[in-house]
């Protein structure tokens, strides 16, 4: 859970999500607008200089969190390189071949989607999941959506400590001891989380209607001080964004 | 007894396996009264205080909010839960927003009321549970008895007429124990009803006015606690009676008489007050 600590301890955690929320669009729009690899390329330093400088966060946490998506990447422009072809000629029908001409084009997307990938980091690690909700709420995205994402957000925490305890009280009982019992600890595992949660969502929906609820889930949402000059600012930067991501050749 | 605010008149509720968990329960709770609910594991508790929020309907009996039977529609619901604030056993299964300001927030932002007044209440509630420094914690990041003083926070902020608490102190360490009574003795000097299942004597005979005691889903006992913890079908049901009450009795055995303003001590520290006021006395005379 490093996105989630950093979202909570980094130095611009009490800055407006709308603000943060408007420099990540702006940088994708930024992305997309670059006219050149080059232009992307900087965009994306761009905010990843930001986050790491701005807000604080660890660049070696910041290379942890992009490592995943970084090997994604990696893997589809690779794959994007090299295609298939079906010629007549050879004994197998297929062959690899390696696309040279498309190389420019493949650079500009591979760079883009550097570029994506920064901005939302930026907004990953800078902003608690909560703030982003309720920010997606004031979007007015649809309610259902909302509900569901912040159920699961919580259920993910109960749900991994009660893997957590059960696994710890099985290995306490000699669970894991040899490859047989793990098996068998590990199938005891699943079907005690299937009935937590079952019993977990049930009891959910009772104290939610203990507290009144009959309908969607409604929260209040966080109050950021002095909110309009940080989106003000959020604003400028995002232009002067996508206005250098034009320009550069 | 007039100043009934909920009673249960022969409920009896059955769980859809079948198990029955209260069997012709009647009982009354009084306005503005500590209310301790005793009885041994799976005696119905729990159950009782599903029902009296309007979450688990009886299958037969009656259920009144001051004398008038309860409107299981949902405006009637509305209403209930409104008035009674239920906090569950186990806070886990209660907070459900990632953030804590957020999740106080759920209960009056469910009331409908206006923004700018669930904020102000939010704040008040989480400010009465000490919890005011965390608000803007991820739940997840809570200690046990922290997420619990969050899930009453949640409970105060709709500010109910009545607040039901099931098991409370259990997992509180002593200091946190202690911190939540002064919670509880400030809500109860505001006039507010107090009613706390637990399976700590002690507690409950130093904390309550009234006492209920439930066994294998029946009444068996309820009245003031003083009287009702001390009787001898309450001591056999619960296996002990009150600490302070049995050194009162062997002190009074030896000769010391101890009293605080005249009555028996309830509490750890009436107790040493009386043992040290009855000191005083005899070495005036
Ligand atoms: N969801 C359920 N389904 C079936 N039976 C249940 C359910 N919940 C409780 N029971 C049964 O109902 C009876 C009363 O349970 P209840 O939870 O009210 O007891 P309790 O007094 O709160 O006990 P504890 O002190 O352990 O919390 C028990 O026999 C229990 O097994
Ligand atoms: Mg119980």
């Amino acid at each position: 859970m490093l996105t989630e600590q950093s979202a909570y301890t980094n130095r611009w955690r009490q800055i407006s999500p709308v603000a943060k929320g408007l420099v990540s669009l702006f940088g994708m729009v930024a992305a997309f607008a670059a006219g050149s690899p080059r232009a992307a390329l900087l965009v994306a330093i761009i905010l990843s200089l930001a986050t790491v400088l701005g807000a604080g966060i660890p660049p070696a946490r910041y290379l942890r969190v992009a490592t995943p998506a970084l090997f994604f990447l990696l893997a589809s422009c690779l794959s994007l390189l090299v295609s298939l072809e079906f010629n007549h000629i050879s004994t197998f029908g297929v062959s690899l071949h390696l696309s040279e001409s498309e190389l420019p084009r493949i650079t500009q997307v591979c760079c883009r989607s550097l570029a994506c990938l920064t901005a939302l980091l930026f907004l990953a690690l800078t902003t608690p999941l909560t703030d982003i909700i309720s920010l997606m709420r004031r979007c007015k995205l649809p309610e259902t959506l909302l509900d569901l994402m912040t159920l699961s957000y919580r259920t993910l925490f109960v749900l991994s400590e009660a893997v957590h305890e059960t696994a710890t009280a099985q290995s306490a009982r000699l669970g894991y001891a040899t490859f047989k019992l793990s098996m068998r600890s590990l199938g005891g595992l699943v079907a005690n989380l299937a009935v937590q949660v079952w019993q977990r969502s049930q009891a959910l929906h009772l104290s939610a209607s203990a507290r009144g609820n009959d309908g969607a889930l409604r929260f209040l949402e966080p109050d950021y001080p002095g909110s309009h000059r940080a989106i003000l600012s959020a604003v400028i930067c995002g232009i002067l964004l996508v206005v250098t991501a034009v320009y550069i050749p | 007894m007039s100043n009934a605010i909920l009673s249960l008149k022969d409920v009896s509720y059955s769980y859809p396996d079948g198990t029955s968990a209260l069997n012709d329960c009647s009982l009354t709770i009084r306005r503005g009264m500590r209310t301790a609910v005793m009885g041994a594991n799976g005696a119905g508790k729990t159950t009782m205080f599903l029902h009296l929020n309007g979450i688990l309907r009886s299958s037969a009996g009656d259920i009144q909010w001051e004398g008038t039977s309860l409107d299981y529609s949902r405006d009637g619901m509305r209403e209930l839960r409104s008035r009674v604030g239920l906090v569950f056993q186990n806070p886990d299964s209660q907070l459900f927003s990632a953030s804590v300001r957020e999740d106080v927030s759920f209960g009056p932002m469910n009331l409908g009321l206006p923004k700018n007044v669930v904020r102000k209440r939010v704040e008040e509630a989480l400010l009465s549970v000490g919890m005011a420094e965390s608000a803007d914690k991820p739940v997840h990041n809570l200690s046990y008895g922290q997420k619990k003083r969050v899930c009453i926070a949640g409970v105060l902020a709709m500010e109910p007429e009545v607040l039901v608490l099931d098991e409370p102190m259990a997992g509180l360490d002593a200091a946190m124990q202690e911190e939540l009574t002064v919670v509880l003795e400030r809500l109860h000097a505001a006039g507010m009803t107090i009613i706390i299942a637990t399976h700590d004597l002690d507690f409950a005979y130093g904390w309550a006015d009234e006492a209920i005691v439930l066994q294998r889903g029946r009444l068996l006992a309820q009245g003031n606690a003083a009287d009702v913890l001390l009787r001898p079908e309450v001591q056999t049901e619960l296996g002990s009676s009150p600490l302070v009450a049995e050194i009162t009795r062997s002190l009074a055995l030896t000769g010391m008489a101890v009293r605080v303003n005249g009555y028996l001590p309830r509490s750890r520290s009436e107790l040493l007050k009386a043992i040290s006021e009855f000191h005083r006395q005899e070495n005036e005379q």
